[in-house]
C-alpha cells in the first residue's frame, strides 16, 4: 500500500506513478508484484469504423449510369460534337474523388491526392479531345494540375510530419499559397511563351511571406506563442 | 373473447396494460439532442459498472444479456433518421456481444456498427461494465439494466435466491408501457418558461490527447467519512462536493493567470424522478447550474459551499424544475422547428450546442447517489462504478456514486493535464477524507 507523498492519496498497488501530480512511486519496502491486476485494462480497443460501402456503391452507380446515358445519347440522338466526353469525365473525376476515399479511407492521403490530380489531367484530356485542341492542354493544363498537386502534396506531408499547432498550420498554408502563385504564373508566361516575370504573383508572394514571417516570428516566442494560441484555440 | 383479452393484456402493479407492440420510438425530450453532437471522435455515451466479488464468466454473461435485453425495448434498439426527428426502432439483429474490456472506454459509438446496437457490455476480472448511449435513456435507466443483467448473471450461475425488486426487474415480465414514456411531455406544463443561462464560463485548457484516448482518475472513499465531513460544513454530500469542485476550479482559473476572470459554474443533472412519479427507463433529467463568481471577490471554501447549498435549496425544486422542462419542450413542440428538416435542426442544435450551452458550464458533475440495491444481491456485489463519458469539449466530467461505505468519484477528461482532479483529491485529503486513487493514464499527468 502506497501513498502519494504530494498529494497524500492511497494509490492503486499497480501504479507506478501517481496519476494526479506524476510523483514515481518509490517503496523499497514493498516489492512490486507483477501478479497484481491493474485496475483498469490494458488493451487498446481500435474505434469501430463507419462503413460506407453502401454511399461508395450509389456513387459509383449514379456515375456509371450518367455517364452511359450521356455517351449513348451522344452517338444516338445529339451527334454534333462529342459534348458526352465533357460529362463522362466530370463523372470520372467526381468518382475518384468521392469513391476510393469513402471505401478505402486507411490509404495514405498523398495516393488519394496523386489519384485527384490523374482524374483532372484525364478530364482535361477529354476537353482538349472534344474540342480537338491540345495545345492548352499539353502547354497550360498538364503543368497547372502538376504544380497543384506537388504544392498541395508538400502541404499534406507538412501537416502530417511537422508540428500540426494552428500556428504552425497557417505558416504551411500561406507559404504553399505562395509557391502555387508564383508556379502558376511561370506556367503561364511559358504557355504564353513571353519571358517569365513575376507580376501578379510577386504581389501574393509578398503578403504570404510578410505573414509568414509574422508566424515565425511568433513560434519562435514561447510566451508571445502561448498568448496566440490561447486567444485563437477553439 | 376471453382468450384473446387475456393474450393482449397483461398484469403489472399499476394495473392491466396492453403490450408494448410499437415498431418504432419517438426520441424524448433529452435524447434528441445527443445524437445531433455525434462526431467521429465523440458520442454522448455513458458508462455504468458493477464490480463482483468473483471472476466474471463471460460465456455466462452472454446468456444473461441475452435472457435481458428483448425486456428493455428502448434499449434493444436502433436510431434512424427520418425526414424531421431521428427515432429508434427495435433490432432484432443477432448481438449485442459481451467483449473483453478496454483501456479506452466509452469510444464513440456509430450508429450504424455493432449490428446498429447502442449498448456495449464489456467485462473484466470481477467487473462487469455497460455503456449506453445517452439516447436510449439516462443513468437510472442504465442501472436498471446494469442491475437486472447483474441478477441474471447470477441466478445462471446458480444463486437462484436473487430476487426482483427496486433496480432489478423481473426479465419474464413485459415491458411497463410507463417504463417507456417520454415522462418530459407529461409534466411540461409550467405557465412560464424562464429563459436558459447564457453567460459564459470558465474553460479549461488544456492539451489535447490524440484521437482516441480518455482519461480516467477514480477515487474511491468510504462513504460515511464524506457525509461526515459534509455535515461539517452543513451540506449535503451533493453539495459538498459541487463545493470541492468549484474551489479546484478556482484554483486552476488562478494558477492561469488569465486577464480577465470568468465565473466558474457546473453542469449538474437532477434525476426528475425524486419529484415527478414515472417509471420511465428512458432519459429523465434536467440540468442545473450551481455557480460561483470570482469577479465579486475571494471565496472561501465555506462560502462556496454556502453558495452551492442555496442555489440547490432555492432551485431544486418540482415548480422551478417544472418550469425548466417546460422551456425546453415548448421549444421542441413549436411548430415552426417541427417542419424545419432534420439536417437543418442537426447544424442549429450543434451550433448552438458548442457556442452556448457548452459555455455555460465549467465541469460536469453527476450524482447518482446512493444506490439500492437488493438485499439477495448485496453479498455479491463489491462495488459500483460510473462514468461520464467523454465531455464535448476540453474540459472534465465527474461522476459519483455509492454503494453501501463505498464511494466511487470518477473523473473522465480527453486533456492530458490533471490540475482540476489533482486540486479536487488533494482537498479531499485536506477535510480528512481517505482516498483511493486508481486510474487508466498511460503516461504521467504532468504538474505544472
Amino acid at each position: 500500500m502506497s501513498y502519494c507523498v504530494n498529494c497524500g492519496v492511497e494509490l492503486d498497488a499497480t501504479a507506478k506513478n501517481c496519476p494526479l501530480c506524476n510523483t514515481p512511486v518509490l517503496n523499497p519496502k514493498e516489492i512490486k508484484s507483477d501478479s497484481a491486476i491493474p485496475p483498469f485494462a490494458t488493451e487498446k480497443a481500435p474505434v469501430e469504423e463507419i462503413q460506407r460501402a453502401d454511399f461508395g456503391w450509389l456513387v459509383s452507380m449514379v456515375c456509371l449510369a450518367t455517364a452511359v446515358t450521356c455517351g449513348l445519347l451522344n452517338w444516338l440522338a445529339f451527334k454534333q460534337n462529342l459534348w458526352s466526353l465533357a460529362v463522362i469525365g466530370a463523372c470520372v473525376v467526381l468518382w475518384v474523388m468521392l469513391v476510393p476515399a469513402v471505401i478505402y479511407h486507411k490509404w495514405l492521403p498523398y495516393f488519394y491526392i496523386l489519384m485527384d490530380g490523374a482524374a483532372l489531367v484525364v478530364y482535361l484530356y477529354l476537353i482538349a479531345r472534344m474540342l480537338d485542341s491540345y495545345r492548352w492542354f499539353m502547354g497550360l493544363g498538364v503543368p497547372l494540375v502538376v504544380c497543384t498537386v506537388a504544392v498541395v502534396e508538400l502541404f499534406t506531408l507538412a501537416i502530417r510530419r511537422f508540428p500540426k499547432g494552428i500556428l504552425a498550420r497557417g505558416l504551411y498554408f500561406f507559404v504553399s499559397l505562395g509557391t502555387l502563385c508564383v508556379s502558376y504564373e511561370v506556367a503561364i508566361d511559358l504557355f504564353r511563351k513571353v519571358p517569365v516575370r513575376l507580376g501578379w504573383s510577386a504581389v501574393v508572394l509578398t503578403i504570404c511571406a510578410i505573414v509568414s514571417i509574422a508566424i515565425i516570428t511568433t513560434l519562435s516566442r514561447r510566451r508571445l506563442r502561448n498568448e496566440v494560441r490561447r486567444r485563437l484555440h477553439f | 373473447m376471453r382468450r384473446l383479452r387475456e393474450k393482449e393484456w397483461f398484469k403489472t402493479e399499476r394495473g392491466y396494460f396492453m403490450p408494448d407492440h410499437r415498431e418504432w420510438y419517438k426520441l424524448d425530450l433529452s435524447a434528441i439532442v445527443y445524437p445531433t453532437l455525434q462526431r467521429r471522435d465523440f458520442s454522448s455515451v455513458y458508462r455504468l459498472s458493477v464490480l463482483l466479488k468473483e471472476e466474471v464468466q463471460p460465456q455466462v454473461l452472454q446468456q444473461a444479456l441475452d435472457l435481458t435485453l428483448p425486456r428493455f425495448p428502448t434499449y434493444k434498439a436502433a436510431i434512424r433518421k427520418g425526414l424531421f426527428w431521428r427515432y429508434l426502432e427495435p433490432n432484432n439483429r443477432p448481438g449485442p456481444f459481451v467483449r473483453p474490456d478496454v483501456k479506452n472506454p466509452c469510444q464513440p459509438m456509430s450508429f450504424k456498427d455493432n449490428n446498429r446496437y447502442l449498448v456495449r457490455v464489456y467485462y473484466y476480472h470481477n467487473r462487469i461494465s455497460l455503456e449506453a448511449h445517452h439516447s436510449l435513456g439516462d443513468g437510472t435507466g442504465g442501472m436498471c439494466v446494469l442491475q437486472t443483467l447483474t441478477a441474471e448473471y447470477l441466478r445462471l450461475l446458480g444463486h437462484t435466491e436473487i430476487q426482483n425488486g427496486g433496480f432489478v426487474l423481473d426479465v419474464n415480465e413485459k415491458p411497463d408501457p410507463g417504463e417507456l414514456e417520454d415522462a418530459y411531455v407529461k409534466y411540461a406544463n409550467s405557465k412560464i418558461c424562464p429563459p436558459r443561462p447564457g453567460e459564459k464560463t470558465y474553460r479549461v485548457r488544456g492539451t489535447k490527447e490524440p484521437f482516441y484516448t480518455l482519461n480516467i482518475i477514480d477515487g474511491i472513499t468510504s462513504t460515511s467519512e464524506v457525509l461526515r465531513v459534509a455535515k461539517g460544513y452543513g451540506a449535503s454530500i451533493t453539495e459538498y462536493f459541487n463545493a470541492v469542485l468549484l474551489y479546484a476550479l478556482l484554483k486552476k482559473q488562478e494558477e492561469d493567470r488569465r486577464l480577465r476572470l470568468r465565473p466558474v459554474r457546473i453542469a449538474m443533472p437532477v434525476n426528475l424522478r425524486r419529484f415527478f412519479p414515472s417509471k420511465t427507463l428512458r432519459n429523465f433529467i434536467t440540468m442545473i447550474y450551481p455557480g460561483v463568481d470570482p469577479r465579486l471577490g475571494e471565496y472561501t471554501f465555506e462560502e462556496i459551499v454556502s453558495q452551492v447549498h442555496h442555489y440547490m435549496r432555492y432551485y431544486v425544486n418540482d415548480k422551478f424544475l417544472r418550469a425548466d422542462i417546460t422551456t425546453n419542450a415548448k421549444t421542441q413542440s413549436h411548430p415552426l422547428i417541427r417542419i424545419v428538416p432534420l439536417f437543418i435542426k442537426d447544424f442549429v442544435v450543434r451550433s448552438f450546442y458548442a457556442k452556448v450551452q457548452d459555455h455555460n458550464s465549467s465541469a460536469g458533475l453527476t450524482n447518482m447517489g446512493a444506490l439500492q440495491v437488493n438485499e439477495s444481491m448485496r453479498p455479491y456485489i463489491e462495488r459500483f462504478d460510473i462514468c461520464m463519458g467523454q465531455p464535448f469539449s476540453s474540459r472534465t466530467n465527474c461522476a459519483i456514486i455509492s454503494f453501501q461505505d463505498v464511494l466511487t468519484i470518477n473523473f473522465a477528461s480527453s486533456i492530458v493535464e490533471a490540475d482540476v482532479e489533482r486540486y479536487f483529491f488533494r482537498k479531499l485529503v485536506k477535510d480528512g477524507i481517505h482516498v483511493k486513487i486508481e486510474s487508466n493514464r498511460e503516461l504521467p499527468a504532468v504538474e505544472r
